[in-house]
Protein backbone atom coordinates (compact mmCIF):
# COMPACT_ATOMS: atom_id res chain seq x y z
CA UNK A 1 0.00 0.00 0.00
CA UNK A 2 1.33 3.26 -1.03
CA UNK A 3 1.61 5.61 1.93
CA UNK A 4 0.23 9.04 1.68
CA UNK A 5 3.60 11.44 2.32
CA UNK A 6 4.24 14.47 4.49
CA UNK A 7 6.99 16.14 3.05
CA UNK A 8 8.82 19.16 4.63
CA UNK A 9 10.03 22.07 3.10
CA UNK A 10 12.69 24.43 3.83
CA UNK A 11 13.46 28.03 2.91
CA UNK A 12 17.22 28.13 1.88
CA UNK A 13 19.18 31.66 1.83
CA UNK A 14 22.68 31.72 1.32
CA UNK A 15 23.27 28.70 3.02
CA UNK A 16 21.05 28.84 5.86
CA UNK A 17 17.63 28.34 6.55
CA UNK A 18 15.25 31.07 6.88
CA UNK A 19 11.76 32.02 7.76
CA UNK A 20 9.75 34.86 6.89
CA UNK A 21 6.29 36.43 5.05
CA UNK A 22 5.73 36.63 1.73
CA UNK A 23 10.22 36.87 1.40
CA UNK A 24 9.77 39.64 3.91
CA UNK A 25 11.10 39.89 7.57
CA UNK A 26 13.59 37.13 6.58
CA UNK A 27 15.25 35.48 9.74
CA UNK A 28 17.78 32.83 10.14
CA UNK A 29 16.28 29.45 11.59
CA UNK A 30 18.78 27.07 11.22
CA UNK A 31 21.61 25.09 9.75
CA UNK A 32 19.70 23.06 6.31
CA UNK A 33 21.61 20.45 7.03
CA UNK A 34 20.89 19.99 10.74
CA UNK A 35 17.11 20.86 10.77
CA UNK A 36 16.67 18.15 7.34
CA UNK A 37 18.15 15.08 9.67
CA UNK A 38 16.08 16.20 12.75
CA UNK A 39 12.86 16.18 10.45
CA UNK A 40 13.82 12.82 9.29
CA UNK A 41 14.50 11.68 12.70
CA UNK A 42 10.40 13.00 13.59
CA UNK A 43 8.86 11.19 10.65
CA UNK A 44 9.38 13.16 7.37
CA UNK A 45 8.99 11.27 4.57
CA UNK A 46 10.55 13.55 2.39
CA UNK A 47 12.60 17.01 2.52
CA UNK A 48 12.18 20.03 0.32
CA UNK A 49 14.67 22.27 0.28
CA UNK A 50 12.88 25.75 -1.85
CA UNK A 51 16.70 28.23 -2.74
CA UNK A 52 15.12 31.50 -2.39
CA UNK A 53 18.91 33.38 -2.59
CA UNK A 54 18.75 35.98 -5.11
CA UNK A 55 22.30 36.58 -6.22
CA UNK A 56 24.14 33.86 -8.78
CA UNK A 57 26.97 33.58 -5.97
CA UNK A 58 24.40 31.81 -3.87
CA UNK A 59 25.09 28.86 -6.30
CA UNK A 60 27.87 27.28 -5.11
CA UNK A 61 26.86 27.76 -1.71
CA UNK A 62 23.72 25.71 -2.69
CA UNK A 63 25.32 23.06 -3.74
CA UNK A 64 27.90 22.76 -1.12
CA UNK A 65 24.36 22.58 0.79
CA UNK A 66 23.37 19.70 -0.90
CA UNK A 67 26.31 17.90 -1.11
CA UNK A 68 26.47 17.83 2.68
CA UNK A 69 22.74 17.48 3.28
CA UNK A 70 23.07 14.45 0.83
CA UNK A 71 25.54 12.41 3.18
CA UNK A 72 23.47 12.69 5.95
CA UNK A 73 19.80 12.08 4.97
CA UNK A 74 18.48 8.92 4.07
CA UNK A 75 15.06 10.04 3.00
CA UNK A 76 14.74 11.97 -0.81
CA UNK A 77 15.95 15.58 -0.99
CA UNK A 78 14.24 18.07 -3.85
CA UNK A 79 15.67 21.24 -4.57
CA UNK A 80 13.88 24.08 -6.17
CA UNK A 81 14.58 27.78 -7.39
CA UNK A 82 17.84 26.86 -8.05
CA UNK A 83 17.02 25.80 -11.59
CA UNK A 84 16.94 28.29 -14.39
CA UNK A 85 18.25 26.08 -17.21
CA UNK A 86 19.04 22.17 -17.97
CA UNK A 87 22.65 22.81 -17.16
CA UNK A 88 21.28 23.80 -13.75
CA UNK A 89 19.70 20.12 -13.28
CA UNK A 90 22.64 17.88 -13.44
CA UNK A 91 25.21 19.36 -10.68
CA UNK A 92 21.91 19.45 -8.03
CA UNK A 93 21.54 16.00 -8.92
CA UNK A 94 25.03 15.08 -8.81
CA UNK A 95 25.68 17.30 -4.92
CA UNK A 96 23.15 14.65 -4.08
CA UNK A 97 19.77 16.18 -4.89
CA UNK A 98 17.39 13.11 -5.74
CA UNK A 99 14.69 15.34 -7.60
CA UNK A 100 14.94 18.75 -8.71
CA UNK A 101 11.24 21.35 -8.89
CA UNK A 102 11.68 23.71 -11.47
CA UNK A 103 8.97 26.56 -11.72
CA UNK A 104 9.45 29.62 -13.96
CA UNK A 105 11.95 28.17 -15.68
CA UNK A 106 10.08 25.52 -17.10
CA UNK A 107 7.38 28.37 -18.00
CA UNK A 108 9.55 30.26 -20.13
CA UNK A 109 10.93 27.08 -21.58
CA UNK A 110 9.36 23.75 -21.23
CA UNK A 111 11.56 21.74 -22.83
CA UNK A 112 13.69 21.83 -19.44
CA UNK A 113 11.40 19.70 -17.84
CA UNK A 114 11.55 16.93 -21.48
CA UNK A 115 15.71 17.27 -21.34
CA UNK A 116 15.42 16.37 -17.80
CA UNK A 117 13.41 13.72 -17.87
CA UNK A 118 15.16 12.07 -21.17
CA UNK A 119 18.45 12.13 -19.35
CA UNK A 120 17.80 12.12 -15.63
CA UNK A 121 14.19 10.52 -15.68
CA UNK A 122 10.83 11.26 -14.89
CA UNK A 123 11.28 10.22 -11.47
CA UNK A 124 13.38 13.43 -10.70
CA UNK A 125 11.60 15.90 -12.27
CA UNK A 126 8.88 18.02 -10.07
CA UNK A 127 7.12 20.56 -12.09
CA UNK A 128 6.72 23.41 -9.25
CA UNK A 129 3.13 24.75 -9.75
CA UNK A 130 1.71 28.19 -8.08
CA UNK A 131 -1.69 29.50 -8.73
CA UNK A 132 -4.69 31.35 -8.05
CA UNK A 133 -8.21 31.23 -8.84
CA UNK A 134 -8.99 34.52 -11.63
CA UNK A 135 -11.71 35.14 -14.51
CA UNK A 136 -12.69 31.09 -13.94
CA UNK A 137 -9.47 29.40 -14.27
CA UNK A 138 -6.37 28.51 -12.01
CA UNK A 139 -4.01 30.90 -13.17
CA UNK A 140 -0.67 30.01 -13.09
CA UNK A 141 2.60 32.50 -11.17
CA UNK A 142 5.59 32.51 -11.79
CA UNK A 143 8.60 33.94 -9.88
CA UNK A 144 7.34 33.48 -6.25
CA UNK A 145 3.89 34.36 -7.05
CA UNK A 146 4.16 37.80 -8.68
CA UNK A 147 3.95 37.40 -12.37
CA UNK A 148 0.58 36.66 -13.62
CA UNK A 149 0.81 34.11 -16.50
CA UNK A 150 -2.09 33.05 -18.93
CA UNK A 151 -1.40 29.21 -18.17
CA UNK A 152 -4.50 27.60 -16.31
CA UNK A 153 -2.77 25.29 -13.88
CA UNK A 154 -5.12 21.77 -14.48
CA UNK A 155 -3.96 22.20 -18.49
CA UNK A 156 -0.16 23.54 -17.47
CA UNK A 157 0.05 20.28 -15.41
CA UNK A 158 -1.38 17.82 -17.97
CA UNK A 159 0.92 19.25 -20.25
CA UNK A 160 4.04 19.24 -17.80
CA UNK A 161 2.99 15.57 -17.43
CA UNK A 162 3.20 14.76 -21.01
CA UNK A 163 6.38 16.89 -21.17
CA UNK A 164 7.87 14.35 -18.51
CA UNK A 165 7.21 15.54 -14.79
CA UNK A 166 6.92 12.67 -12.85
CA UNK A 167 5.21 14.70 -9.91
CA UNK A 168 3.35 17.94 -9.48
CA UNK A 169 4.08 20.06 -6.59
CA UNK A 170 1.01 22.18 -6.69
CA UNK A 171 1.18 25.29 -3.99
CA UNK A 172 -2.41 27.93 -3.77
CA UNK A 173 -0.91 31.33 -3.49
CA UNK A 174 -4.12 32.58 -1.84
CA UNK A 175 -3.68 29.89 0.85
CA UNK A 176 0.02 30.01 1.09
CA UNK A 177 1.35 31.18 4.83
CA UNK A 178 -3.14 31.45 5.97
CA UNK A 179 -2.95 28.35 7.79
CA UNK A 180 -6.44 27.75 7.45
CA UNK A 181 -6.16 24.63 4.43
CA UNK A 182 -4.95 24.06 1.47
CA UNK A 183 -6.84 24.81 -1.55
CA UNK A 184 -8.67 21.82 -2.09
CA UNK A 185 -10.78 22.34 -5.57
CA UNK A 186 -7.91 23.24 -6.98
CA UNK A 187 -5.65 20.18 -5.63
CA UNK A 188 -8.26 17.45 -6.14
CA UNK A 189 -8.99 19.18 -9.98
CA UNK A 190 -5.28 18.70 -10.92
CA UNK A 191 -5.01 15.11 -9.11
CA UNK A 192 -7.93 13.80 -10.81
CA UNK A 193 -6.41 15.30 -14.24
CA UNK A 194 -3.07 13.85 -14.21
CA UNK A 195 -1.85 10.82 -14.39
CA UNK A 196 1.44 10.97 -11.82
CA UNK A 197 1.51 12.05 -7.91
CA UNK A 198 0.46 15.81 -6.53
CA UNK A 199 2.08 17.25 -4.08
CA UNK A 200 -0.71 20.03 -2.26
CA UNK A 201 1.20 22.91 -0.61
CA UNK A 202 -0.07 26.72 0.87
CA UNK A 203 -2.38 26.22 3.78
CA UNK A 204 -1.17 23.70 6.04
CA UNK A 205 -2.40 24.69 9.81
CA UNK A 206 -3.57 21.61 11.28
CA UNK A 207 -3.51 17.78 10.96
CA UNK A 208 -7.07 17.80 9.53
CA UNK A 209 -5.48 20.20 6.92
CA UNK A 210 -3.45 17.53 5.31
CA UNK A 211 -6.23 14.75 6.25
CA UNK A 212 -8.21 16.82 3.45
CA UNK A 213 -5.91 17.64 1.15
CA UNK A 214 -5.95 13.30 1.21
CA UNK A 215 -9.17 12.77 1.15
CA UNK A 216 -11.09 15.23 -0.74
CA UNK A 217 -7.59 16.97 -2.91
CA UNK A 218 -6.80 13.40 -3.69
CA UNK A 219 -3.31 14.65 -3.29
CA UNK A 220 -0.59 11.81 -2.78
CA UNK A 221 1.70 14.06 -0.65
CA UNK A 222 1.13 17.19 1.66
CA UNK A 223 4.01 19.51 1.63
CA UNK A 224 4.09 21.39 4.98
CA UNK A 225 6.10 24.59 6.59
CA UNK A 226 5.48 27.29 8.38
CA UNK A 227 3.54 25.40 11.23
CA UNK A 228 6.81 23.20 12.10
CA UNK A 229 9.60 25.93 12.16
CA UNK A 230 7.19 27.83 14.60
CA UNK A 231 7.11 25.12 16.72
CA UNK A 232 3.27 25.17 16.27
CA UNK A 233 3.46 20.56 16.01
CA UNK A 234 5.84 18.65 15.10
CA UNK A 235 5.82 15.97 12.33
CA UNK A 236 5.26 12.94 14.46
CA UNK A 237 2.16 14.89 15.67
CA UNK A 238 0.79 15.22 12.60
CA UNK A 239 1.28 11.62 11.71
CA UNK A 240 0.08 10.20 15.11
CA UNK A 241 -3.39 12.16 13.96
CA UNK A 242 -3.17 11.17 10.63
CA UNK A 243 -2.94 7.34 12.09
CA UNK A 244 -5.75 8.09 14.48
CA UNK A 245 -8.40 8.70 11.67
CA UNK A 246 -7.04 5.99 9.58
CA UNK A 247 -4.99 7.74 7.27
CA UNK A 248 -1.98 5.03 6.55
CA UNK A 249 0.70 7.02 6.67
CA UNK A 250 4.44 5.83 7.28
CA UNK A 251 4.85 5.28 10.95
CA UNK A 252 7.49 7.41 12.39
CA UNK A 253 10.45 5.81 12.71
CA UNK A 254 11.30 5.07 16.32
CA UNK A 255 13.26 1.77 17.10
CA UNK A 256 15.00 1.89 13.90
CA UNK A 257 18.27 1.00 13.66
CA UNK A 258 20.08 4.33 12.95
CA UNK B 1 36.47 -3.95 2.07
CA UNK B 2 36.59 -2.17 -1.50
CA UNK B 3 33.63 -1.80 -3.09
CA UNK B 4 32.99 -0.10 -6.05
CA UNK B 5 29.90 2.10 -6.93
CA UNK B 6 29.07 2.51 -10.32
CA UNK B 7 28.91 6.34 -11.68
CA UNK B 8 26.45 6.36 -14.95
CA UNK B 9 27.45 9.87 -14.83
CA UNK B 10 23.49 10.89 -13.64
CA UNK B 11 22.31 11.82 -10.21
CA UNK B 12 22.97 11.49 -6.82
CA UNK B 13 25.30 8.87 -5.64
CA UNK B 14 26.05 10.51 -2.67
CA UNK B 15 23.62 9.05 0.47
CA UNK B 16 24.25 5.95 -0.97
CA UNK B 17 28.04 6.12 -0.98
CA UNK B 18 27.44 7.17 2.57
CA UNK B 19 25.13 4.46 3.78
CA UNK B 20 28.20 2.06 2.30
CA UNK B 21 30.68 3.83 4.25
CA UNK B 22 28.63 3.94 7.71
CA UNK B 23 28.25 0.06 7.23
CA UNK B 24 32.25 0.15 6.94
CA UNK B 25 32.85 -0.63 3.22
CA UNK B 26 35.82 1.27 1.32
CA UNK B 27 33.36 3.21 -1.57
CA UNK B 28 35.51 3.60 -4.25
CA UNK B 29 32.87 5.40 -7.43
CA UNK B 30 34.15 4.78 -10.78
CA UNK B 31 32.53 5.44 -14.10
CA UNK B 32 35.68 2.63 -15.50
CA UNK B 33 34.16 -0.93 -15.92
CA UNK B 34 37.37 -2.59 -15.67
CA UNK B 35 38.29 -0.96 -12.28
CA UNK B 36 35.22 -1.69 -11.06
CA UNK B 37 35.44 -5.49 -11.65
CA UNK B 38 38.35 -5.12 -9.79
CA UNK B 39 36.81 -4.63 -6.86
CA UNK B 40 35.44 -6.64 -4.15
CA UNK B 41 31.45 -5.73 -4.74
CA UNK B 42 30.20 -3.93 -7.07
CA UNK B 43 27.15 -2.03 -6.39
CA UNK B 44 24.72 -0.71 -9.18
CA UNK B 45 22.99 2.71 -8.01
CA UNK B 46 19.26 3.56 -8.75
CA UNK B 47 19.64 6.74 -11.08
CA UNK B 48 18.44 7.96 -14.56
CA UNK B 49 17.18 6.38 -17.12
CA UNK B 50 17.45 2.76 -18.60
CA UNK B 51 18.91 4.07 -22.06
CA UNK B 52 21.47 6.03 -20.61
CA UNK B 53 21.95 4.00 -17.48
CA UNK B 54 22.11 1.19 -20.53
CA UNK B 55 24.61 3.11 -22.71
CA UNK B 56 26.94 3.58 -19.85
CA UNK B 57 27.35 -0.32 -19.58
CA UNK B 58 30.73 -1.96 -21.64
CA UNK B 59 29.89 -2.55 -25.34
CA UNK B 60 30.47 -6.32 -24.48
CA UNK B 61 28.62 -7.27 -21.76
CA UNK B 62 29.68 -10.48 -21.42
CA UNK B 63 32.52 -9.97 -19.11
CA UNK B 64 30.41 -7.91 -16.49
CA UNK B 65 27.73 -11.09 -17.02
CA UNK B 66 30.58 -13.49 -16.57
CA UNK B 67 32.08 -11.44 -13.50
CA UNK B 68 28.70 -11.54 -11.88
CA UNK B 69 28.23 -15.14 -12.28
CA UNK B 70 31.73 -16.15 -10.97
CA UNK B 71 30.40 -14.93 -7.53
CA UNK B 72 31.32 -10.83 -7.35
CA UNK B 73 29.14 -9.68 -4.90
CA UNK B 74 26.69 -7.25 -6.56
CA UNK B 75 23.85 -4.74 -5.40
CA UNK B 76 21.45 -3.41 -8.04
CA UNK B 77 19.36 -0.86 -6.91
CA UNK B 78 15.82 0.16 -8.88
CA UNK B 79 17.65 1.00 -12.14
CA UNK B 80 20.28 -0.78 -10.82
CA UNK B 81 18.30 -3.71 -10.67
CA UNK B 82 16.46 -3.39 -13.81
CA UNK B 83 20.01 -4.14 -15.41
CA UNK B 84 20.85 -7.21 -14.33
CA UNK B 85 17.53 -7.98 -17.09
CA UNK B 86 17.97 -8.12 -21.08
CA UNK B 87 15.84 -5.41 -21.78
CA UNK B 88 13.78 -2.94 -20.09
CA UNK B 89 10.04 -1.50 -22.29
CA UNK B 90 11.56 1.79 -21.31
CA UNK B 91 13.86 1.84 -23.74
CA UNK B 92 15.98 -0.66 -26.66
CA UNK B 93 18.89 -0.10 -24.92
CA UNK B 94 20.02 -4.09 -23.58
CA UNK B 95 20.55 -4.15 -20.22
CA UNK B 96 23.31 -7.23 -18.82
CA UNK B 97 21.06 -10.19 -19.17
CA UNK B 98 22.06 -11.53 -15.96
CA UNK B 99 18.60 -12.56 -14.74
CA UNK B 100 16.09 -14.26 -17.12
CA UNK B 101 12.79 -12.13 -17.30
CA UNK B 102 11.57 -8.45 -18.68
CA UNK B 103 10.88 -4.83 -17.30
CA UNK B 104 7.63 -3.88 -18.20
CA UNK B 105 5.73 -0.62 -17.06
CA UNK B 106 3.57 -0.29 -14.34
CA UNK B 107 0.34 0.00 -15.38
CA UNK B 108 -1.82 2.00 -12.99
CA UNK B 109 -3.31 5.12 -13.34
CA UNK B 110 -0.75 7.40 -11.42
CA UNK B 111 2.61 6.30 -12.56
CA UNK B 112 5.66 6.65 -11.59
CA UNK B 113 4.65 5.14 -7.87
CA UNK B 114 6.18 7.45 -6.08
CA UNK B 115 6.82 7.19 -2.18
CA UNK B 116 6.99 4.92 0.54
CA UNK B 117 5.20 1.56 0.27
CA UNK B 118 5.09 -1.96 1.97
CA UNK B 119 7.80 -4.53 1.17
CA UNK B 120 7.29 -8.10 2.19
CA UNK B 121 10.49 -9.17 3.21
CA UNK B 122 11.37 -13.04 2.16
CA UNK B 123 14.30 -15.09 4.15
CA UNK B 124 17.50 -13.59 2.71
CA UNK B 125 20.59 -12.74 4.81
CA UNK B 126 19.67 -8.83 2.92
CA UNK B 127 16.83 -8.31 5.24
CA UNK B 128 18.23 -9.41 8.55
CA UNK B 129 16.80 -8.08 11.34
CA UNK B 130 14.14 -5.63 9.39
CA UNK B 131 11.08 -7.13 10.40
CA UNK B 132 8.88 -4.82 9.17
CA UNK B 133 9.75 -2.52 6.03
CA UNK B 134 8.20 0.42 4.50
CA UNK B 135 10.43 1.29 1.31
CA UNK B 136 11.36 4.49 -0.74
CA UNK B 137 9.99 3.83 -4.03
CA UNK B 138 10.63 6.41 -7.49
CA UNK B 139 9.69 3.59 -10.52
CA UNK B 140 7.67 3.24 -13.37
CA UNK B 141 9.02 -0.37 -14.57
CA UNK B 142 8.89 -3.57 -12.59
CA UNK B 143 11.47 -6.59 -12.89
CA UNK B 144 9.45 -10.24 -13.50
CA UNK B 145 12.14 -12.52 -13.39
CA UNK B 146 11.38 -15.96 -15.26
CA UNK B 147 12.08 -17.76 -12.43
CA UNK B 148 10.03 -16.92 -9.33
CA UNK B 149 12.11 -18.29 -7.03
CA UNK B 150 14.71 -15.45 -7.85
CA UNK B 151 12.25 -13.37 -5.72
CA UNK B 152 12.78 -12.47 -2.43
CA UNK B 153 10.87 -9.39 -1.63
CA UNK B 154 7.40 -8.15 -2.96
CA UNK B 155 5.48 -5.20 -2.83
CA UNK B 156 1.74 -4.17 -4.33
CA UNK B 157 1.11 -1.19 -6.54
CA UNK B 158 -2.72 -0.81 -7.52
CA UNK B 159 -3.15 -4.00 -6.83
CA UNK B 160 -0.58 -5.76 -8.69
CA UNK B 161 2.05 -7.85 -6.73
CA UNK B 162 5.81 -7.05 -8.03
CA UNK B 163 8.96 -8.12 -7.11
CA UNK B 164 10.15 -5.76 -4.53
CA UNK B 165 13.32 -7.95 -4.67
CA UNK B 166 15.59 -10.56 -6.83
CA UNK B 167 18.44 -12.67 -6.04
CA UNK B 168 20.88 -15.00 -7.89
CA UNK B 169 23.21 -16.38 -6.46
CA UNK B 170 25.62 -13.64 -5.42
CA UNK B 171 23.82 -10.54 -7.42
CA UNK B 172 20.82 -8.82 -5.51
CA UNK B 173 18.54 -6.40 -6.98
CA UNK B 174 15.79 -3.90 -4.77
CA UNK B 175 13.28 -2.41 -6.56
CA UNK B 176 12.99 0.32 -3.71
CA UNK B 177 15.43 2.80 -2.80
CA UNK B 178 17.22 1.09 0.46
CA UNK B 179 19.42 4.71 0.59
CA UNK B 180 16.37 6.78 0.99
CA UNK B 181 14.46 4.40 2.98
CA UNK B 182 15.73 5.89 6.34
CA UNK B 183 16.66 3.23 9.63
CA UNK B 184 15.59 0.52 7.87
CA UNK B 185 17.11 1.15 4.03
CA UNK B 186 20.18 1.67 5.79
CA UNK B 187 20.59 -1.88 7.95
CA UNK B 188 19.74 -3.36 4.41
CA UNK B 189 22.49 -1.98 2.78
CA UNK B 190 24.81 -2.52 5.84
CA UNK B 191 23.58 -6.13 5.40
CA UNK B 192 24.79 -6.21 1.81
CA UNK B 193 28.49 -5.06 3.11
CA UNK B 194 28.33 -7.48 5.79
CA UNK B 195 27.03 -10.27 3.21
CA UNK B 196 29.62 -9.64 0.82
CA UNK B 197 32.40 -9.28 3.38
CA UNK B 198 31.43 -12.93 4.60
CA UNK B 199 31.38 -13.90 0.54
CA UNK B 200 34.85 -12.42 -0.34
CA UNK B 201 36.67 -14.08 2.66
Amino acid sequence: MLRPRVIVCLDVKDGRVVKGTQFKNLRDVGDPVELAAQYEAEGADEIVFLDVSASKEARGTLLDVVRRTAETLFVPLTVGGGVRSAEDIGPLLRAGADKISVNSAAVRDPELISIGADRFGSQCVVASIDAAKEDGLWRCYTHGGTQPTELDAVEWAAECQALGAGEILLTSIDQDGARNGYQLDLTREVADTVPVPVIASGGAGRAEHLRDAFVVGHASAALVAGILHDGLTTVGALKQSLTDWGLPVRPTPLGTNT
Amino acid sequence: MRIALYDYGAGNLHSLGKALEGAGADVVVTADWSEALGMQALVLPGVGAFGAAARALPDDRSGLRQALADGLPCLGICLGMQLFFETSEESQGDGIGLVPGTVDLLDAPIVPQMGWNDVEVGNDPIFEGVDSLVAYYANSYVCVPDDSAEEIAWSEYDGRRFAAGVRRANTWGLQFHPEKSSGPGRRIVANFVTVAQELVR
